[in-house]
């Protein structure tokens, strides 16, 4: 019984004669914490550029987003805002935040696809623009609490050390309340205590609020841990897919990450 | 470090104490009112002074009261515009000179030494009027970091629909040409932010320059042939009235046309200030409301705010509308202001004028655009007087031969200074007085 979220198949991008990602095929189940490890340049964020709509794929390729209850979706003929608005979600790697505005402002851009407020009704501040504005603070504030952000509020988000950022992004996601969220590298850069926090609300979210988690992660001891399911990448091909447990003992994935015996 | 180990700074984002300024805020005005009312109007009765006198001591006590914080801030709270007791003080403060000041300079109160007084009625319904567009445009190229040099086009096109609708059709109705201008603007404006979808920076600021000249040439080839050689007259027959459902007001009589003009300083005055803080509100409000956010996230990172579900080309071009639909009224207005616009009332200085009023007030902030534009219109009354007055500058007759060249050299040393060490402006030092006469005045408590 497989009941996939996404599926993607025969996925290749290319960068003028690089192929970043080589007809790469493969699916989510919904409601799994799914994990795409490869060592550096392998081709995961790419991938995730690709479903995500930054990057056009070769022509053949099929990206399927089957949201709950809804018609699945051919998400390569969506614009990024419009796969946003479907309910696929996703931080970057090196931070997509707004560093000028403070955290506030950071975490109810995550709320723009839930607000309708117009142009016009926000200038004039009218009754139901208030309405909303309240709302959707108080969906923010759930998110505050889980990730306790309380302290940071009125902070610009440049101001604040790197793991709070790492945090406020994913808070942003989170108050998207997407069905599939995409994480880039979540936990890079992080100190073991910040690691262990970020997996307890990366759990939180998928239990909680009902979320598939696509995660992308370097740290192999992370993955093992936390993943229902993994998918190996090296140099734009995938190499292995699989349960964490067959993941570890597969040779290919060995030799990916430390390497195999050349004679000399 | 992480935060919940930092209960100072928990504390402080969501606690308040009323400031000392806040608190006798109240009295200083009770003082202040009928003794400014009282010397400053002659052409008033008793009843008149007395019945404003009562109506801004009870606005001020209700807002007092109104947002005195009890406790933590509910989210209501919170949203506010003025959230912290210095921000009500200083709120308050600002309303109150707008609603004395006219009454100030009405009066024949003579400074000492000359100062000009008397030509700052002028001055100041200028600065309201480039407040609004100065505001508008910092909204497009400082706040949602669309570089654009269009803007004196829009104002231009402003007196054209002026000139059509509240001219031609109506013989002077402004009120009419306001809103109209406003969807001219909205529209033109859109078309106008086209290139923004393909270009960012500098090349922007180049396709939205020849905007200008596009504009330019209706003028010459369209507008020449209908309103005359020398431009559109707004002055006159043209002029606007005041509302017949306003002329119980005080002080309002017909002239020996028996015509109820708006003319001179003073009752122009009560026209562009509540304009301008309306508009200025309205440009505030859309900054904090959902597709305000959404300028500063494109601004910031395009691809993040698409990956949001912001949808970027849109908001781009709702930025570019917003902003010209006000420098469009801010056009209107001075226009029937002013009383005559021709083809050099829109020269490439007026783009450098705006574009130095954002930079000394202080980029992306609308409370820059007011001082900019302050700034601008004071600084030549204030070197003429200088020059006319002060001893040691009236010697230096190389600063008395070239008085305007200076005051552009001025102008642009300043642009220069600013850039370097203060890059949020006149807004920016503006700001760090305000701490620092919050932190002494903290200080002196017991």
């Amino acid at each position: 019984m497989s009941d996939p979220i996404l599926s993607f198949d025969d996925l290749t991008v290319q960068f003028g004669g690089v192929r970043a990602c080589d007809s790469i095929s493969g699916s989510v189940e919904r409601g799994s914490l799914f994990a795409l490890i490869g060592p550096n340049g392998a081709g995961k964020t790419t991938l995730v550029n690709a479903v995500s709509g930054v990057y056009k794929p070769l022509p053949g390729a099929q990206v399927q987003f089957h949201p709950g209850g809804k018609p699945s979706k051919d998400l390569l003929s969506y614009r990024p805002y419009q796969i946003a608005r479907l309910g696929v979600a996703r931080t970057f790697q090196n931070l997509g935040l707004f560093m000028g505005e403070n955290v506030l402002t950071n975490l109810l851009l995550g709320r723009y696809i839930h607000e309708h407020t117009r142009l016009i009704e926000g200038g004039l501040f009218t009754r139901r623009a208030v309405k909303r504005e309240l709302a959707a603070r108080a969906a923010i504030e759930r998110v505050v609490d889980l990730l306790d952000l309380g302290a940071f509020r009125r902070e610009p988000v440049g101001d604040l050390p790197y793991g709070v950022q790492k945090r406020v992004e994913f808070g942003r996601v989170l108050a998207m309340e997407p069905e599939l969220l995409m994480l880039d590298e979540p936990m890079a850069g992080m100190s073991v205590d910040e690691k262990q926090d970020m997996i307890r609300y990366i759990y939180s979210a998928q239990d909680e609020l009902d979320m598939t988690v696509f995660l992308i992660e370097h740290d192999m001891g992370v993955v093992m841990s936390i993943a229902d399911h993994v998918m190996v990448l090296d140099f734009g091909q995938k190499i292995a897919e699989g349960t964490p447990a067959e993941m570890q003992r597969d040779e290919r994935v060995i030799a990916a990450y430390l390497g195999t015996e050349v004679e000399v | 470090m992480t935060a919940t180990e930092n209960p100072a700074t928990q504390q402080a984002s969501n606690t308040y104490r009323p400031s000392t300024l806040q608190r006798f805020l109240p009295f200083v005005i009770a003082a202040v009112v009928p003794f400014i009312l009282g010397a400053t109007t002659n052409d008033l009765n008793f009843w008149w002074k007395a019945a404003i006198t009562v109506a801004i001591l009870a606005l001020v006590a209700r807002l007092a009261w109104r947002w005195t914080p009890r406790g933590e801030l509910t989210h209501r709270e919170d949203m506010r515009l003025w959230r912290t007791p210095s921000d009500r003080s200083w709120a308050a403060l600002t309303m109150f000179g707008l609603l004395v000041l006219p009454f100030i300079l009405a009066s024949d109160f003579t400074p000492p030494m000359d100062f000009p007084w008397a030509t700052w009625f002028a001055v100041v319904n200028l600065v309201l009027i480039f407040a609004m567009g100065a505001a508008a445009f910092n909204l497009l190229v400082g706040y949602s970091g669309q570089i654009s040099l269009a803007h004196v086009a829009f104002l231009a096109l402003g007196s054209i629909v002026g000139g059509i609708v509240g001219v031609q059709w109506s013989g002077g109705n402004m009120w009419l040409a306001l809103p109209a201008a406003a969807l001219a603007g909205a529209v033109v404006g859109a078309i106008s932010g086209l290139p923004a979808l393909r270009l960012k920076h500098l090349y922007l600021l180049l396709a939205t320059f020849g905007f200008h000249f596009v504009m330019m040439l209706v003028w010459r080839e369209y507008l020449q042939e209908y309103f005359g050689f020398v431009g559109i007259r707004f002055k006159g027959v043209n002029s606007p009235r005041i509302a017949s459902w306003l002329h119980w007001l005080p002080g309002i009589d017909p002239d020996e046309n028996g015509e109820f003009i708006i003319t001179g300083q003073f009752r122009w005055y009560w026209v562009l200030m509540p304009i301008t803080v309306l508009s200025i509100l309205f440009m505030v409000n859309v900054i904090r409301t959902r597709e305000g956010r959404a300028f500063a996230a494109v601004r910031d990172r395009d691809v993040s705010a698409s990956l949001l579900g912001i949808n970027v080309a849109r908001s781009k071009l709702m930025a570019f509308a917003l902003s010209s639909a006000v420098v469009a009224m801010s056009g209107v207005l001075a226009s029937f202001y002013i009383g005559s616009r021709g083809e050099d009332s829109f020269n490439v200085q007026t783009v450098l004028n705006y574009a130095i009023i954002i930079v000394v007030g202080g980029f992306s902030s609308i409370q820059g655009a007011i001082f900019g534009s302050a700034f601008f219109w004071f600084l030549p009354e204030w070197f003429k007087w200088a020059r006319e007055e002060l001893w040691f500058v009236r010697d230096i007759d190389f600063l008395s031969d070239y008085p305007s060249e200076i005051d552009l050299a001025i102008k642009g040393f300043l642009v220069v200074i600013i850039l370097m060490f203060k890059p949020d402006g006149l807004a920016g030092l503006w700001r760090d007085f305000k701490n620092w006469l919050g932190r002494s005045l903290a200080r002196r408590k017991p």
